[in-house]
């Protein structure tokens, strides 16, 4: 029988993981990547908000729902003349009487690379698996529940709306282009047609994928000396035991699951 | 049943870890252990706690004496260990054994020749360094001074109590409900002795408070609705986060 058991139930886990998820910082990430056809960088930062708590026996903590709140700053680069057509003002020649013939030289529009700003935030969901484990790590008995596999994130309109947000950030910057007037209808759908669902979920994806699953989630984290009593004056020192050893488990009994930590401990 | 029941947490220390913290106490802060009387202990430190000496007219500072405990060795209901057939442990309680062993600092006075003045408290009275001696009678009689001690097993019967530790922790304590000296005699003697260990193995062991985050070696946040309780060799308790 072990020296110290410890238990919660789901109910208790949820409020427990609540705490602990919120407890994680925010991360972040920037780089660039394709975005369809075109090249983008970005800058994200995520939190993670719990969901809801499935305990499995033996050992696996389910996250149903466990939500990524995310917030994505990106920048598009796009080369109009890939997407336009050549357009070019035709050489136009005049006679003029006592001056004699007179030609304009043919002018071809080189349409510009334009850079898309775009801001965007979202959250998007996954349900996820993870397992318990104990090791000692720096004279600190530390479990963690560390996520088992890469969760596949569910998107949902997340995407569409995204690809929206491009749009509406697109038209400004066309608008200010000389001679784009009757393109604009083109290159906007082009652009937008271009990215697609495909590309923003081949964008995203890989970007949010690592916030979730690089997951750990710490239970429990207590020093190997661990103090019973602080210090109280100069003739009553602090009081120590030893945890000797930590054991983390999933246990079902009489249908109720319940987190199960146990410890052995010595004066 | 489940672990937590109809609560949220639960937290359950057995009888040989609860018998570790009280060893760990014991062993860092042993002057809860020992206590003298000044000229045993003349001032408390660690390894000893200072008392007064018990006053008597006549007996010049007062009776030394001396009280040293052994680390109390627990049992939780249910009943592991034998107890005296005067002890009866029940559900919710748990018994102790304890060694003890008292002191006095066994001293022949000098009486004073001169006349008896009126006994004043403040002062006491004071021995007088011009008395005739004898010094084949000081060898005969009880030596100047010397140490009289006797140990004893003490078996306990107690419950456990919520208190507050040093610095605002929920914690635990022993509260002792009855002790049990095997075969003195006479029985007034041994009713005495009994008495006295009483008082003081109360006191000892009411400064034995150990914090609930302790008996759960820092697991879980637990806020207690249900105990501590005594059952099944363990102290438990169940709560929310």
């Amino acid at each position: 029988m072990a020296e110290i058991t410890a238990a919660i139930d789901e109910t208790g886990a949820n409020k427990l993981l609540d705490t602990v998820i919120a407890l994680i910082p925010p991360q972040s990430a920037s780089g660039s990547d394709n975005l369809g056809p075109f090249l983008a960088s970005y800058s994200v930062t995520a939190s993670l908000v719990n969901g809801d708590v499935d305990l499995i026996p033996p050992d696996i903590i389910r996250l149903e729902e466990l939500r990524l709140n995310w917030s994505l700053s990106l920048s598009i680069g796009i080369d109009l003349s890939d997407i336009l057509p050549d357009f070019c003002l035709p050489q136009v020649c005049v006679n003029i009487p006592c001056v004699g013939r007179v030609c304009t030289p043919r002018i071809c529009i080189d349409w510009p690379t334009i850079t898309v700003p775009v801001s965007f935030s979202d959250f998007v969901k996954a349900d996820a698996d993870f397992r318990l484990q104990t090791s000692l790590v720096s004279g600190n008995w530390e479990a963690r529940a560390i996520i088992v596999g890469v969760p596949n994130l569910q998107f949902g309109l997340t995407t569409a709306a995204l690809l929206a947000a491009i749009g509406l950030a697109l038209t400004p910057i066309l608008l200010a282009i000389p001679f784009i007037g009757p393109f604009l209808a083109i290159a906007a759908n082009t652009i937008l047609a271009a990215i697609g669902i495909a590309g923003l979920t081949g964008l995203l994806g890989p970007i949010l994928t690592p916030f979730i699953s690089g997951m750990q989630i710490p239970i429990y984290d207590q020093p190997r000396v661990f103090p019973v009593l602080p210090a109280q004056g100069a003739v009553d020192p602090q009081v120590d035991i030893l945890i000797d050893a930590i054991a983390a488990s999933v246990a079902n009994s009489d249908g109720e699951d319940e987190l199960v930590l146990t410890a052995d401990i010595s004066a | 049943m489940s672990l937590t029941e109809a609560q949220e947490v639960f937290a359950s220390v057995h009888e040989d870890a609860l018998n570790d913290l009280i060893t760990a106490f014991c062993t860092d802060r042993p002057r809860y252990l020992v206590y003298g009387s000044p000229s045993f202990v003349p001032v408390t430190t660690v390894s000893a706690t200072a008392i007064p000496a018990i006053p008597f007219p006549g007996v010049p500072g007062g009776i030394n004496w001396r009280i040293v405990l052994g680390i109390p060795q627990i049992d939780l209901f249910d009943q592991d260990n034998a107890l005296p057939p005067e002890l009866s442990m029940g559900p919710g309680q748990f018994s102790g054994q304890i060694e003890v062993e008292l002191c006095i600092d066994c001293r022949r006075l000098q009486i004073d020749p001169k006349d008896p003045r009126p006994f004043d408290p403040r002062r006491g009275h004071k021995p007088s360094d011009d008395r005739p001696r004898d010094p084949d009678r000081d060898e005969r009689d009880h030596p100047l001074s010397e140490l009289t001690c006797f140990k004893l097993r003490v078996f306990l019967l107690g419950h456990l109590q919520r208190v507050i530790a040093m610095g605002g922790e929920d914690a635990v304590a022993l509260v002792v409900d009855q002790v049990e000296i095997v075969d003195i005699e006479p029985d007034g003697l041994e009713s005495f002795l009994e008495c006295l260990l009483f008082m003081v193995l109360q006191a000892a062991l009411a400064e034995i408070r150990l914090p609930l985050r302790a008996l759960r070696a820092g697991a879980f946040q637990l806020i207690p609705v249900v105990g501590p309780l005594i059952e099944d060799d363990q102290i438990k308790m169940r709560g929310n986060v």
